[in-house]
């Protein structure tokens, strides 16, 4: 370098170094363009009761807002479902609301189905695609050619959208999900002659007896469960409930108990009536109770001969020791309690099995009683429907007699492909989603009208199950929406309107907002001289309509029969030869059943048992894994008879040898950056028809064959922080 | 020309003294720049940044006698004193000074939907709970900690925001010096 040259770079760095000087690092004071009108003062936040709408438990919460903008949710102490406690997924909604990938507008399919090519369209040409389309089934007499698919509604929701299908003239609506509990309703009717769900009293039993039943994490209310879980333990100066947990994963619910029995898949129904015949015949049964709801000892023992100890011990794989210790702590600790869960409902032999376990409720007396099962849990429940009738919807669709199917929810990813659902929608000439992000299910669409996020939508929230007391939870807008959205209800409401005639008439508010308050009205109790307006507001400010259990309980009865339920030997998909694992996917306490993965913070929230982070992994027994040589962070493959993918494995000691288990949720096409193409999704791998009977949802009942790939899988742990980071934010 | 090194040899004594004692000067003359910038308000990066549109608070509020409150209406209330909206400026501008050019900037803005990029003077750590309505409602007067702001063409931080200024002057009032008054 000669002179000139360095005297040249020495000034320009100079000069650079002096123009960066007069460059401020302070940070930017930005000012409003307009100020708000609604009396925001910037600093100080606003609270707003609303109520949350991720999981069907419906929990209550407050939402801080400052500055007209949404900061913090936490749990309303005034909801009788969660008591001002609230879950990861709860908080995380706020990320909902300001996910960077929204849809802004409606959009309009140009390129090929399932692609994601859209163009952006006005609401008047998305409604108008819509009324348009609705008009020409009308107009050729094939109204019954429409359907509606979405997840299980309740309140309003529920209400509008049957009034919707029925003024239309179908009757295709197909309220399914996934975790739904349609099997606990079906075992309710049968086993105690209500249609409903049942309230399990945890908070006052004194021993619970867990089949698979995830308290904690996702089981029917896992925030009211897990508060109820922490006062059975420690709210009484003198009890600390016992918990024996059955099931063959250790799910954080498994860890939290006094005991662990990884029973067999499918052999749990087996154990409940080792269980039952071993306290009648050592007469530790509640005499009363079993007179009472019309069963006889004798008969019972009868039926329950072969159900002896060690045939028990055998099929199950548990010691003859601690079946018998746990049936006798069970029936001499009163009082007990006895729940099933997904883990005995998604098997082959799923009614029979439930039913033993009902069975154990009344051998010990704690029907209708603290501490034991109310066999009617307070809030009504919304229409659904089953399995078969989801399979029913899908051969119409492969015949080509539905030509227009609304959704709402992302079944694509969340309903197992081997239903034949995903390949039926894609034969359906018109596909419209009401996805607020573009998920799997708003990608195959022809027409995408988004959603507001839930904290810009009015609307009713009935908790499932999580309470006895009459709760119809309030949704309100705590923020002016973000973007072009309109909500699902409104935009079917305009949508009849639009159409006209016997559909019109079907609703007559001028908007959802409307019906809301009109069937807000119908339930609370105008007191006194004031009038709506004030109870709505006074509503709205608490959360809900609230209505305190007045202590009644009706008396429900066994009416299962006085037959033995017994199990079928539980059926798999896939030869034990050629597939000799068996497939447990759970719902994992970040995502739930998917809905959770586009959310950063629940990408971040480490799985409890394994802490892994942002991807799917399966979980092996170390034994297992030493057989396969399979070490831990390896990248594997897993097949089933249906399918096969690959995730990285976790050697995991909390889980049956001859058991692995992959988390739900991941493994989206689409769905924003957060959840893109990450992970697995292990529902590709579930089977419906066993040894060529009919479908049915036994999705836990496929077998699968692990083989080793390489060392590669990528696997994020807080122990083993190999593998590629994917956040900025975590550095380990 | 040939090359370009220098011979030493045909500088002579005279010649180096002259660019030994040119350069000292150079150099005095650095430090006393920066000298007179740090002593005046002159300091461009921190405490007196220079602002998107050069905004007089001596105008506004000194030659006008418009309130502080007047503008920065939060204060009685909120735990900040907050900006005028854009449209808050535009209010008065539309009939005040149409013609100055940063009052052009001013509309410029408004015009492109652009919120003004104002750069912050004041301000405490995220650690650190200052609510501006107590301390108004305790009747401080706002120079107390902004200075005279009505003389100041472009506005200056003038004093140094440290806990310990902080508590002498809480001691002063005898406001509480707890630790969670002001770290919660």
């Amino acid at each position: 370098m000669d002179r000139r040259t360095f005297l040249q770079l020495g000034g320009i760095t100079a000069a650079g170094a002096l123009l960066a000087g007069c460059k401020s690092a302070n940070e930017k004071l930005i000012p409003y363009l307009v100020p708000p009108d609604e009396g925001v003062t910037p600093g100080r936040a606003e609270y707003y009761a609303s109520s949350c709408r991720f999981c069907p438990a419906g929990c209550g919460i407050l939402v801080r807002v400052s500055e007209g903008r949404a900061k913090k949710i936490e749990g309303n102490p005034l909801h009788p479902v969660n008591r001002g406690k609230l879950c990861a997924r709860g908080q995380a909604t706020l990320q909902e609301l300001y996910h960077p990938d929204r849809i802004t507008q409606p959009l309009k399919r140009t390129g090929a189905r399932g692609f994601g090519e859209f163009k952006k369209i006005s609401w008047e040409e998305g409604l108008d695609l819509l009324t348009s389309n609705l008009k020409i089934l009308k107009q050729e007499k094939a109204a019954g050619s429409l359907a509606l698919l979405t997840p299980e509604l309740r309140g309003t929701l529920a209400e509008l959208t049957t009034r919707f299908m029925r003024s239309f003239g179908s009757t295709q609506h197909l309220s399914y999900e996934l975790l739904g509990f349609d099997w606990l309703r079906a075992a309710d009717r049968r086993n105690f002659g209500q249609a409903g769900l049942p309230f399990y009293d945890v908070a006052e039993t004194r021993y619970l007896l867990s089949f698979g039943a995830d308290i904690v994490e996702s089981y029917l209310s896992p925030v009211q469960y897990g508060y109820a879980f922490g006062r059975m333990r420690q709210a009484r100066d003198t009890v600390r409930g016992h918990f024996t947990y059955v099931g063959g994963r250790m799910s954080l619910t498994a860890a939290s108990a006094d005991r662990w029995m990884p029973a067999r898949p499918g052999s749990e129904g087996v154990l409940a009536l080792g269980m039952a015949r071993l306290i009648l015949a050592e007469s530790l049964y509640d005499k009363a109770a079993l007179a009472a709801n019309g069963l006889h000892v004798e008969d019972l023992l009868k039926g329950l001969t072969s159900y002896d100890l060690p045939r028990v011990a055998e099929q199950t794989g548990l010691s003859q020791a601690a079946i018998a210790e746990v049936a006798r702590e069970f029936a001499m600790t009163r009082p007990a309690l006895a729940m099933a869960g997904e883990a005995v409902a998604f098997q082959s032999n799923v009614s029979e099995s439930i039913q033993a376990v009902q069975m154990l409720n009344v051998l010990v007396g704690n029907l209708n009683k603290p501490g034991g099962i109310y066999p009617d849990a307070g809030s009504p429940d919304g229409p659904t429907n089953s399995f078969d009738e989801l399979i029913s919807l899908v051969e119409k669709m492969r015949g080509d007699q539905i030509r227009t199917v609304l959704i709402y929810g992302d079944p694509v990813h969340t309903i197992p492909q081997a239903t034949g659902l995903q390949d039926a929608l894609a034969k359906v000439p018109f596909l419209v989603s009401f996805s607020s992000l573009l998920d799997d299910t708003a990608l195959m669409a022809d027409l995408v009208l988004p959603d507001h996020a839930a904290l810009e939508s009015w609307g009713d929230v009935i908790p499932l199950a999580g309470t006895r007391e009459g709760v119809i939870g309030l949704m309100q807008p705590v923020v002016t929406p973000v973007f072009d959205t309109r909500q699902f209800p409104e935009v079917l409401m305009t949508a009849a309107n639009e159409l006209g005639g016997d559909m019109k008439v079907a609703f007559p508010y001028p908007s959802y907002l409307e019906m809301l308050r009109a069937d807000v009205k119908k339930h609370a109790v105008v007191s006194g001289s004031t009038d709506f307006e004030a109870t709505w507001v006074d509503l709205l400010r608490k959360g809900g309509i609230f209505k305190p259990n007045a202590g009644q309980v009706n008396g429900y009865k066994w009416s299962g029969g006085t037959k033995i339920p017994e199990p079928a030997k539980p059926r798999f998909a896939g030869s034990e030869k050629e597939f000799p694992l068996h497939l447990s996917v759970y719902p994992c306490t970040a995502f739930f059943d998917g809905r959770g993965a586009p959310l950063p913070w629940l990408q971040q929230l480490p799985d409890p048992m394994t802490t892994a982070v942002w991807g799917s992994w399966v979980e092996i027994n170390p034994k297992t894994a030493a057989e396969l040589g399979i070490s831990f962070g390896d990248l594997v493959e897993v097949a089933s008879p249906q399918a096969s993918l690959r995730v990285p494995a976790v050697i995991f000691p909390g889980i049956r040898p001859d058991m692995v288990a992959i988390p739900l949720g991941q493994g989206h096409r689409e769905m924003g950056r957060y959840a893109r193409e990450r992970g697995a999704n292990p529902l590709v791998l579930l089977a419906t028809i066993i040894e060529g009977s009919a479908p049915q949802p036994a999705w836990h009942a496929t077998r699968v064959r692990v083989t080793r790939i390489s060392e590669k899988g990528e696997l994020v742990t807080a122990g083993h922080p190999q593998g590629s980071y994917r956040s900025d934010l975590i550095e380990i | 020309m040939i090359g370009t090194s220098i011979d030493f040899s045909l500088v002579d004594s005279m010649k180096l003294t002259w660019l030994i004692s040119g350069l000292f000067i150079v150099l005095i003359a650095f430090l006393a720049v920066f000298a007179f910038i740090y002593i005046l308000p002159l300091d461009l990066r921190d405490r007196s940044p220079i602002q998107p549109i050069s905004f007089s608070h001596k105008k506004h509020a000194g030659d006008n006698d418009i309130p502080c409150l007047f503008c920065h209406r939060y204060a009685p209330k909120s735990t900040v004193a907050g900006i005028p909206a854009v449209a808050d400026c535009r209010a008065c501008h539309l009939f005040i000074a149409q013609n100055s050019p940063e009052i052009k900037k001013l509309m410029t803005y408004w015009e492109n939907k652009q919120p003004i990029p104002w750069i912050r003077v004041y301000g405490v750590p995220d650690f650190v709970y200052f609510p501006h309505m107590m301390h108004i409602r305790a009747g401080l007067d706002c120079g107390t900690c902004h200075g005279n702001v009505a003389a100041m063409e472009r506005i200056t931080r003038s004093v140094k925001i440290k806990m310990g200024w902080c508590l002498n002057c809480h001691r002063q009032h005898k406001a509480s010096i707890d630790c969670w008054t002001c770290h919660k």
